[in-house]
């Protein structure tokens, strides 16, 4: 990946990209619940086809800024919200981008596994049947070929029909992913996708997460430093609804510019 | 004495609980009592009308005979002994229906078989003896003979009135819609035919007679067309009791009321009810759901929206009559006064819509029970997980597809038990139907043949005030009474059965709930 | 390779367009609906506005309805409810006598029903076992199903005509029922262990109903007796001489009966839901320093419960004060002023039901009955808003007390 330049010297290193190689830009973007600010002028560009990484501590607005990505706050009146986000160079509040159609490029997975109460089947097919216009036969296909990109396939694969809520957590989150996965998105968003999960489910999560990246822009958010570093290659720190520091993962975890960054991740700060 | 404060001092503290916990122990069984007291009563009431119980032959001691069935005893006013209250029919020979028998004058008490009960369409029942049955044409049958022809002939007149009622539903009526709407055509000949042919079946039906002696002696002709069904109770094993039983509790609930409606059966009320009930439900759902999913999924929730949230859960505890008397004064004298003096110019002044019916009753209720749907309705939704809700946003839908794929199927447990509590409420409800459109008898049901179908500006009859008619407005109402007890018992074996599907579904519901959060 | 989903931008805009309409209908039903139930307020007061328009409704005003008046013929100024036709020949309307039987017949309601359902919400929010109380609350619910018109018939011509015959028997059940349960719990104390501990406090509600119809038979023998020592044989006739009580056949105390029989499911399933509410540490503070389960009600549920409890009355209140069937069928409809809990009164409620499908519409007597409607309404939605705000506050207070257990 180029590294173009760095921007912003004050303080942190921030790690910039080509705009040809950015899939989300994210420019002087702030949030406010009511009168409670969660976000500051936040400016960085998340790579194509790269896992980024947006660590913090609770509360420091990683989540809220996830949720931006897709306009989940359109649900929450008290939400203002300034600055912009483009995505593939596209304001994505602009007044002629449907918000439906934004939420199926930019697909998003939740901290607790979310399977609707019906079948497997009908659930990786949900997004589909709303798009509409396509064939059983082809229906089955993507069903088939999401199951297997979240590699749930073998172990669901005699049980379609089955509730999706007899499956396990790690099932359930994998199925959530394979749902998302088959309307096709380009970025897709997690957040914190393994904290309800054994450790054996979050290996398995994980592992899938590094394979998606050959398609897909994928954006993580934890509080799992371990996680952030064995999965992401950019990692971006958030403190108070700011931007600390912006770097490629080794770079942040071994060599951070900043104290704060050091504290927070050697755990010397809750 | 003082035994609660006794054990103060010593060491097996804290076993007593002191007198409150035995008089709140009390309360709770007291009231369990009284529900059981009157389930109880209700049902064996109810239940036992239908029995063909045994008829006494009572003999006094001044030698006066009477037969009947016992009531009840009590004990006389003068404070001495008690007396016992019969049952004996006969109005038309004695003037009344009951006899009260003080117990130390009767000196006999016999059961001889041969006594019969006549159910009759006037004059209530008939008991005594059956001494001879004479037909049209023939010599008189007397004795068993009599008994075995009776038997055959009320088979034959029940046939012969089933096909008169066939005639009268299926040709005449409808006939003579059609000549009120398109005056002389071929119709009047055709219900000629039909009016020639009832009148013939009838006379068929006159003509035969009874000879009855009451037991004290006194002779009847009885003619047989009056005749309903006859019994010899002291005759019958226990099983055809059971028998006659169920025979007798089938024709009370398929057959129209008699005597004003303190005899015979409930079969329009039982309609009248149900047909209610279902064109409120079909009103109230969506109605129901509209505003509970615009209240919770749709509307700011700020201050107003909490106000009026409130404000309709309160509306839940407004007297049903109120209710009422919004039905008469908006939908009868407005909505309805207007639309007569629209479509229905033609026969004002007697109005159509702009009176109490069908339509306006289940409005009415629709109305009343609106409350308890979006109540229920809104407490489903607000259960569902708001994850449930982002999942399905996140994968591209539009609210209205988040709504109907994902929300209202979770939530149509929520709203089917709003529904049926809602029905529940609706079916006992009296008070703003007599405001709104039950009829005290109404003839004809408000579904028939005849174009639309569906007639929604008749008048209906009601299970519940039937109950209150025949019980206030009756001429004797003790005759009436276990026919109340029965209607009574049927309103409320509907309406607990209602409430148990509800109670049941909400207990599903929360289980599954239970599955749902466990993660 | 990933089979790609078609993209339809024709479609995407049916889906946008689709789920535009759809918000809009459903925003202008929810607030239509919403709106024609509140209109029914709205109805009301316009209805009855004309009322006090001195040209519309000679002889209406507010000291007419109110207060008594003089009449011919009496002596004092007296309250009279005769709409159709008065002594001398016009229609009266006073609403005192109508709102005075409806808060009789409330009144006598609650008396039987605030003790009995807040006895029975203690006992089982106290000591019942969960499985019997998960049991009786779908029982008691059923109780508070059954139509007004099935009690008032069973209260009117059954009930009434025994009370009637059974004055004696009533009043000796009256005096013997607390007794009684007090004498259960000392036997019960005397009981040795092992048998104490087949018939549990916590299930006492059930293996008292069988000491209950004991007692009730005790009262049988008992009755006559009492009535021919203390009144001279008949209780009736004492009352009407030695107390000048005029007894009617259905009266006051048996629309209370019956009305109360009807409210206290709805008293108990409020009452239950605020005392069980307490949060448990609050009553576990108590038992730990040695206070009964009774004392532990007394000193600290019931004084962090109250509002709930009190608003469960309230909502009786609403209830009693409205219902129609009941006291149209066991009150005897007579439209008297009488303090006399054995005489006849008629309720608002009542008197609409009887009367307004006769009332001519828009006369002075249809809006009359109307502006009763009107005061039912207020009433109750006062009450009924009162209760509720009562209720959120105590929520608020148990969850800043440490949440529901």
């Amino acid at each position: 990946m180029p590294v173009t330049r760095e921007a912003r010297p004050a303080g942190g290193a921030f790690i910039d990209f080509d705009p040809q190689a950015t899939s989300l830009e994210i420019r002087g973007f702030g949030l406010r619940y009511g009168d409670k600010p969660a976000l500051h002028d936040l400016t960085l560009r998340v790579p194509r086809h790269r896992v980024t990484a947006f660590i913090g501590p609770s509360g420091c607005g990683k989540s809220t800024l996830l949720r931006a990505l897709n306009r989940l706050h359109d649900l929450n009146e008290e939400v203002v919200q300034e600055g912009e986000i483009r995505l593939e160079g596209q304001d994505i509040h602009a007044p002629e981008v449907a918000v439906a159609e934004l939420r199926r490029r930019v697909g998003m997975v939740f901290q607790a596994p979310n399977p609707f109460p019906m079948s497997i089947y009908d659930n990786v097919a949900f997004g589909l049947r709303l798009q509409g216009g396509l064939r059983k036969r082809r229906l089955d296909d993507i069903v088939e070929w999401a199951l297997h990109s979240a590699a749930l396939w073998d172990e669901v694969k005699d049980r379609l029909r089955a509730s999706a809520w007899s499956l396990s957590g790690g099932q359930q989150q994998r199925l959530v992913i394979a749902r998302t996965l088959a309307v096709g998105p380009e970025v897709l968003l997690l957040d914190e996708p393994a904290s309800a999960l054994d450790p054996i489910s979050t290996l398995k999560v994980e592992e899938l997460i590094r394979n998606l990246k050959a398609s897909l822009t994928l954006v993580l958010v934890t509080h799992n430093m371990q996680q952030a570093a064995r999965v992401s290659d950019y990692t971006a720190f958030l403190q108070n609804g700011e931007l600390v520091e912006y770097a490629p993962t080794d770079t942040l975890f071994t060599n951070p510019r900043l104290r704060r960054t050091e504290n927070y991740i050697t755990g010397r700060m809750a | 004495m003082r035994w609660w404060r006794r054990e103060s001092g010593r060491a097996r503290l804290p076993r007593g609980e002191g007198p409150w916990a035995w008089l709140s122990a009390g309360s709770v069984s007291l009231s369990l009592l009284l529900l059981a007291l009157l389930l109880g009563l209700l049902v064996s009431r109810g239940l036992g009308h239908f029995w063909s119980a045994d008829v006494a032959l009572v003999t006094l001691q001044d030698g006066r005979q009477l037969a009947g069935r016992a009531v009840r005893e009590a004990p006389l006013p003068g404070g001495s002994g008690r007396e016992r209250l019969y049952r004996t029919g006969n109005r038309d020979l004695d003037g009344a229906i009951w006899d009260w028998v003080a117990l130390t004058a009767i000196r006999d008490v016999d059961y001889p078989q041969e006594l019969v009960v006549l159910e009759r369409r006037r004059w209530s029942e008939f008991i005594g003896r059956l001494v001879a049955l004479a037909p049209e044409a023939g010599p008189r049958l007397e004795g068993e003979a009599a008994w075995s022809a009776l038997e055959e002939r009320l088979l034959e007149l029940e046939a012969r009135r089933e096909a008169i009622r066939e005639l009268r539903e299926q040709t005449i009526l409808p006939l003579v819609r059609r000549l009120e709407r398109e005056g002389e055509s071929e119709a009047t000949q055709a219900l000629a035919m039909a009016e020639a042919r009832v009148a013939e079946l009838r006379a068929s039906l006159a003509g035969a007679s009874l000879v009855l002696e009451s037991v004290s002696g006194k002779r009847l002709i009885q003619p047989l067309e009056e005749v309903v069904r006859a019994r010899r109770p002291n005759a019958m094993t226990a099983f055809d009791k059971l028998v006659a039983w169920g025979q007798d509790v089938w024709r009370f609930l398929s057959e129209g009321p008699r005597a004003a409606n303190t005899a015979g059966g409930v079969w329009p009320a039982i309609f009248g009810t149900i047909l209610m009930v279902m064109l409120m439900s079909l009103l109230v759902t969506p109605f129901g759901v509209l505003a509970a999913v615009y209240l919770n999924e749709v509307a700011h929730q700020g201050r107003l929206t909490r106000l009026v949230r409130i404000g309709v859960r309160n509306l839940a505890g407004v007297p049903s009559i109120v209710y009422g008397v919004f039905g008469l004064g908006v939908f009868v004298y407005g909505i309805g006064g207007r639309l007569d003096s629209w479509f229905f110019e033609a026969s004002l002044p007697s109005p159509t819509f702009g009176t109490g019916g069908l339509l306006w009753a289940s409005l009415t209720l629709a109305l009343l029970t609106l409350p308890v749907v979006i109540v229920a309705t809104e407490e489903g939704l607000a259960r569902i997980p708001h994850r449930q809700r982002e999942g399905a946003l996140a994968l591209g839908a539009t609210r209205l597809e988040m709504l109907t794929r994902v929300v209202l199927p979770m939530a149509t447990p929520a709203m089917l038990t709003g529904v049926i509590l809602a029905v529940a409420r609706a079916a006992g409800e009296v008070a703003p139907l007599m405001l709104v459109g039950v009829a005290k008898l109404a003839p004809q049901v408000p579904v028939d043949g005849d174009f639309p179908f569906l007639h929604l500006e008749r008048k209906f009859m009601h299970l519940g005030y039937h109950i209150f008619d025949a019980a206030f407005h009756g001429g004797d109402v003790q005759a009436a009474m276990p026919l109340i007890y029965a209607t009574a018992l049927l309103l409320v074996l509907v309406i607990l059965m209602l409430n148990l599907t509800a109670i049941f579904l909400r207990h599903h519901l929360r289980s599954r709930h239970g599955t749902l959060s466990s993660y | 390779m990933k089979p790609s989903a078609p993209n339809l931008p024709m479609r995407q805009r049916l889906r946008q367009g689709r789920d535009r309409l759809a918000t809009a209908l459903i925003t202008a039903g929810g607030i239509g609906v919403i709106a024609a139930v509140m209109g029914i307020a709205v109805f009301l007061v316009v209805e009855v506005m004309p009322l006090f328009w001195p040209a519309q409704s000679p002889g209406v005003g507010l000291e007419t309805l109110w207060l008594p008046q003089d009449l011919a013929g009496l002596e004092a100024p007296a309250y009279r409810w005769q709409p159709t036709l008065g002594d001398d020949g016009g229609p009266l309307f006073s609403l005192t006598p109508l709102a005075w039987g409806t808060l009789e017949a409330a009144a006598w309601s609650l008396v039987i029903a605030v003790p009995l359902a807040l006895g029975a919400a203690a006992h089982s929010a106290l000591f019942m076992p969960r499985r019997l109380r998960a049991r009786l609350r779908p029982t008691l619910e059923l109780m508070e199903a059954l139509p007004g018109v099935v009690i008032g018939f069973v209260a009117g011509l059954v009930l009434a005509p025994w009370l009637e015959r059974h004055l004696g028997l009533a009043l000796a059940l009256l005096l013997l029922l607390p007794p009684g349960l007090l004498l259960a719990g000392g036997l019960w104390r005397q009981l040795p262990a092992r048998l104490q501990q087949r018939l549990p406090l916590g299930w006492a509600a059930l293996w008292l109903m069988p000491w209950l119809v004991m007692t009730w038979l005790l009262a049988h023998w008992l009755g006559p007796r009492l009535e021919s020592l203390w009144f001279g044989g008949d209780l009736r006739s004492w009352l009407e001489i030695t107390l000048g009580l005029d007894y009617a056949n259905r009266n006051a105390v048996i629309v209370g009966m019956a009305m109360g029989f009807a409210v206290v499911p709805s008293i108990y399933a409020l009452a239950e839901d605020a005392l069980s509410g307490v949060p448990r540490s609050l009553a576990e503070g108590a038992q730990a320093l040695g206070a009964t389960r009774w004392q532990t009600l007394w000193r600290v549920m019931l004084p962090a419960a109250s509002p709930g409890v009190l608003s469960a009355v309230m909502i009786g209140a609403g209830r009693a004060v409205g219902e129609t069937m009941i006291v149209l069928m066991a009150s005897g409809n007579t439209a008297l002023m009488t303090a006399n809990p054995l005489d006849g009164l008629r309720s608002l409620a009542a008197s609409i039901a009887i009367e307004l499908p006769e009332a001519a519409p828009g006369g002075t007597h249809y809006r009359l009955l109307l502006l009763a409607a009107l005061l039912l309404f207020a009433f109750t939605f006062l009450v009924n808003t009162l209760a509720e705000v009562v209720r959120t506050r105590l929520r608020r207070r148990y969850r800043r007390l440490g949440g529901p257990s």
